[in-house]
């Protein structure tokens, strides 16, 4: 019994049990939470929220449609309209399906839910970038709407989504569609953008991945069938259409804009001093106030006063006080460069 | 009708204020925010008139170079606090020993024979004087003196301005496991007393960071702990090598320890950061203000009354409940049998698997006050057990003998090897915080759930590694 070799296996096994079966996401129990959440009442709230979907972009819906975007069998498909038709969520008028006011405002519920959800990720948590959309899509299900009411008031009634998606309002309001594809801007054109569609997820991952976000401000160099060249804060980017197509842009009036690279705080050597043009968008929540009360404003002059001894975080002068920053902040601050100042 | 006809206003006014700010957009809040800022300077351009400006004066930078260069600023960094831990530990020596002599050999006796001349029952009198007034008196005289060094060194340096520039030399490193700069200052003021760190880890502002902070910061070896890894890294490690070497690995040994406690502070800062924590909000800012001449007086009296005195009091309030209760399990019996023998006999066989003894399990859940009276209570507990005539105050009493080699003894006489030393070092490491930190997470984290992780991660690791130990170290010694 008290051999230790034998001990030593049966605490090795408990370990990795309990590891295997309560590792974050990936563990027993966390696949299991997300099986059994998979119930009927979850396929209805997507399928409304596809039709939803389809009918603000102006597309068809079908029953392939659904059953392609929810992953079921065509027959589970037309069984689940079948269903919402009976409710009285939605009708079938020849080939398309239209969704009923009832069915409407179920939809924009939901939706309203998923759009603070992911705000509130994004201002009030580290949760990263590429884990909103996941995390919205398992709590829209659970948040009742006066749960949501209450986190609305408690991000202080967000109106935007941080895709740019316009979040609807208790009564489901929703602004008219604005903007136009990435890809029907010409060349030498400016625009902001401002909407980055979060699915299907591959994509999104992608335009993510290249630091793209709303409120960057781009300008198109090169559009073909086989690739889109753009600007994006000065930085050049190369997409394939149909990723492009994701992105939503609005186009902007050329004064404002900026001309070549944009300059930021991080290339500054000790020393050198710059005058802040404004935060990027990627800086939110907290952090972005923060740096707000610091005095990171459009205007301020800071100069970059010291390194640390692995070089990151530096320390900049910003209205006569001494702040650290790390590097990832600084990069996301950008100055005047030399030739905007000159005008 | 009149009311209804309202009610329709107010939700039409309502929906186009919501229609507006769709219009509006989102960057509606950062263009007020910089329309303040631009107004408030042109203001101040106008009215305000500054004295022709000063050189920023050039000491200051040429030290900031200094502290924050390559290959300076971290040396610097290791021989200040240095320094103030050899103050604290080499300081304290005496004026402990001076206090415990006051209330354990002059004060004690005087309240014994009190309460044998006014006739109070044994009972009374083991509970009072034995139980609470002891630990009070053990928690007193191990705490204070080391705690009235450590935290006005420690205010100075904070006070000159050095402190800021460590964070921010370490940031780079805490960067890379999720967690914040100042972190490194409250694992540092951890060695001291981990509730003052957890107290102290107010100067983070971030949310995430703080908890991350608050929650690693028992794997800081405070003072309390540092007594017990010195001896018994003297008793079993000192011995198992060649005597001229026994210091030098002995002394080694505990810093292995307090480096361990550091790579794990580390590591579980990484985990944190990566799992549960990712739903609190993260925002980085560090001041560094002037350096300026401290205020000696002013941080002598901040931080005796505010850190010393709190923290000692908040560990008193604790211990004399507990002095109650560990001169009651020596005393109180079932079946001719004390409670402690009964938990110990009960135990033992799992203490064997973590290859600990029942004693040791005992006396770490009621010595839970302070870590400073767990070696006098495992002594206590061993010597009850064991029956041993001759050593000792008597049942319930926690005594500390002069000698190391007369607690060798004892401790060896209760069957411990040098497996339990190493263990016992590990596990007085790896384990709950004392309820005086119990207390000050709670009182700064406002939350039950934070609260019972930082209590039960430590002891869930601790178990975890002492059981790999003892299994791999029987393993080997079988072959």
């Amino acid at each position: 019994m008290n051999d230790p070799l034998f001990t030593l296996l049966i605490g090795s096994g408990i370990l990795l049990l309990a590891v295997v079966s309560f590792f974050p996401q990936k563990g027993l129990f966390a696949r299991m939470k997300r099986t059994r959440t998979i119930s009927k009442k979850i396929l209805i709230e997507d399928a409304l929220k596809h039709l939803y979907h389809c009918e603000y972009s102006g597309v068809g819906c079908s029953i392939e449609s659904i059953a392609g975007k929810l992953s079921i069998s065509e027959d589970d498909a037309a069984e689940l309209v079948a269903k919402l038709e009976e409710m009285g969520m939605l009708s079938s008028q020849r080939d398309s399906l239209q969704l009923s006011n009832e069915g409407r405002s179920y939809a924009l519920r939901i939706i309203r839910v998923h759009r603070l959800w992911e705000k509130y990720l994004a201002d009030e948590t580290s949760v990263d970038e590429r884990e909103w959309h996941h995390s919205a899509e398992e709590f829209e299900h659970k948040l009742s709407s006066s749960d949501a009411d209450e986190l609305a008031a408690q991000i202080g009634n967000p109106v935007f989504d941080p895709h740019g998606d316009p979040i609807p309002s208790t009564e489901g309001d929703l602004p008219e569609k604005k903007g136009m594809p990435l890809t029907a801007l010409k060349f030498g054109e400016f625009a902001s953008i401002i909407h980055v569609e979060d699915e299907p997820d591959a994509i999104y991952q992608q335009l993510v991945a290249e630091g793209l976000y709303p409120g960057m401000q781009v300008r198109m160099l090169e559009e073909s069938k086989e690739r889109v060249r753009f600007t994006a804060n000065g930085e050049e980017c190369v997409l394939a259409p149909l990723f492009a197509k994701n992105i939503t842009v609005e186009q902007i009036k050329l004064e404002k804009t900026i001309e070549g690279k944009f300059k930021n705080l991080s290339s500054l050597k000790i020393g050198e001093s710059g005058t802040v043009l404004g935060i990027s968008k990627a800086l939110r929540g907290q952090q972005r106030r923060r740096l707000m009360d610091l005095g990171v404003v459009p205007g301020t002059e800071i100069t970059a006063e010291l390194k640390s001894v692995g070089g990151d975080p530096m320390v900049y002068k910003i209205k006569g006080a001494s702040i650290a920053l790390r590097k990832k902040q600084a990069e996301r601050i950008y100055l005047h460069s030399e030739k905007s100042e000159m005008n | 009708m009149v009311a209804k006809e309202k009610i329709k206003n107010r939700e039409a006014i309502l929906s186009t204020a919501n229609n507006q700010r769709w219009e509006v957009g989102e960057n509606f809040h950062d263009t007020l925010m910089e329309s303040i800022y631009s107004n408030a300077s042109a203001i101040a351009k106008r009215s305000v008139t500054l004295p022709a400006q000063k050189e920023t004066i050039n000491w200051e930078k040429t030290l900031d170079k200094i502290l924050t260069s390559r290959y300076l600023g971290f040396p610097i960094m290791f021989l200040i606090l240095g320094v103030v831990f050899w103050l604290t530990i080499e300081g304290a020596n005496v004026p402990s020993a001076m206090i415990a002599s006051f209330f354990l050999d002059t004060i004690h006796p005087i309240l014994k024979s009190l309460s044998a001349s006014i006739g109070l029952p044994f009972w009374a009198d083991g509970v009072l004087i034995d139980g609470a007034y002891l630990a009070m008196a053990w928690v007193i005289s191990v705490m204070l003196p080391p705690m009235a060094i450590f935290f006005p060194l420690f205010t100075l340096l904070e006070d000159f301005g050095y402190l800021p520039r460590v964070s921010f030399n370490m940031d780079g490193l805490y960067r890379k496991v999720g967690a914040h700069g100042k972190q490194a200052l409250t694992m540092a003021m951890g060695f001291g007393c981990n509730a003052a760190g957890i107290v102290a880890t107010r100067v983070i502002d971030s949310p995430r960071e703080k908890l991350i902070a608050i929650i690693t910061n028992n794997f800081s070896l405070c003072n309390g702990r540092w007594p017990t890894q010195i001896l018994i890294a003297v008793i079993f490690i000192g011995a198992a090598v060649p005597a001229y070497l026994a210091g030098i690995v002995s002394a080694l040994a505990v810093v292995f320890i307090a480096v361990l406690g550091i790579v794990f502070s580390l590591l579980v800062s990484w985990g944190l950061s990566k799992s549960v924590l990712k739903g609190e909000a993260s925002a980085f800012s560090l001041e560094l203000p002037p350096y300026r001449p401290p205020r000696i007086l002013q941080t002598l009296y901040t931080s005796l009354i505010d850190r010393t005195i709190f923290v000692l009091w908040r560990a008193i309030i604790f211990a004399i409940p507990a002095g109650v209760v560990i001169w009651l399990v020596g005393n109180i019996t079932i079946g001719g049998e004390t409670i402690a023998n009964i938990f110990i006999d009960w135990s033992n066989p799992f203490a064997f698997i973590l290859g600990l003894n029942g004693v040791i399990l005992l006396a770490y859940i009621i010595a839970i006050p302070a870590n400073e009276i767990v070696i006098p209570t495992i002594l206590m507990l061993t010597v009850m057990s064991l029956g041993l005539s001759g050593v000792g105050e008597g049942a319930g009493v926690m005594f500390e003998l002069d000698s190391i080699a007369a607690t060798e003894e004892i401790l060896v006489a209760g069957g411990w090897t040098l497996l339990t030393g190493i263990n016992l070092m590990l596990f007085s490491l790896l384990h709950n915080p004392c309820s005086t930190t119990i207390y000050t997470i709670f009182k700064e984290t406002k939350s039950v759930k934070w609260t019972l992780v930082s209590t039960f991660l430590p002891i869930l690791m601790g178990i975890i590694v002492t059981f790999f130990v003892a299994q791999i170290w029987r393993l080997i010694a079988s072959i």
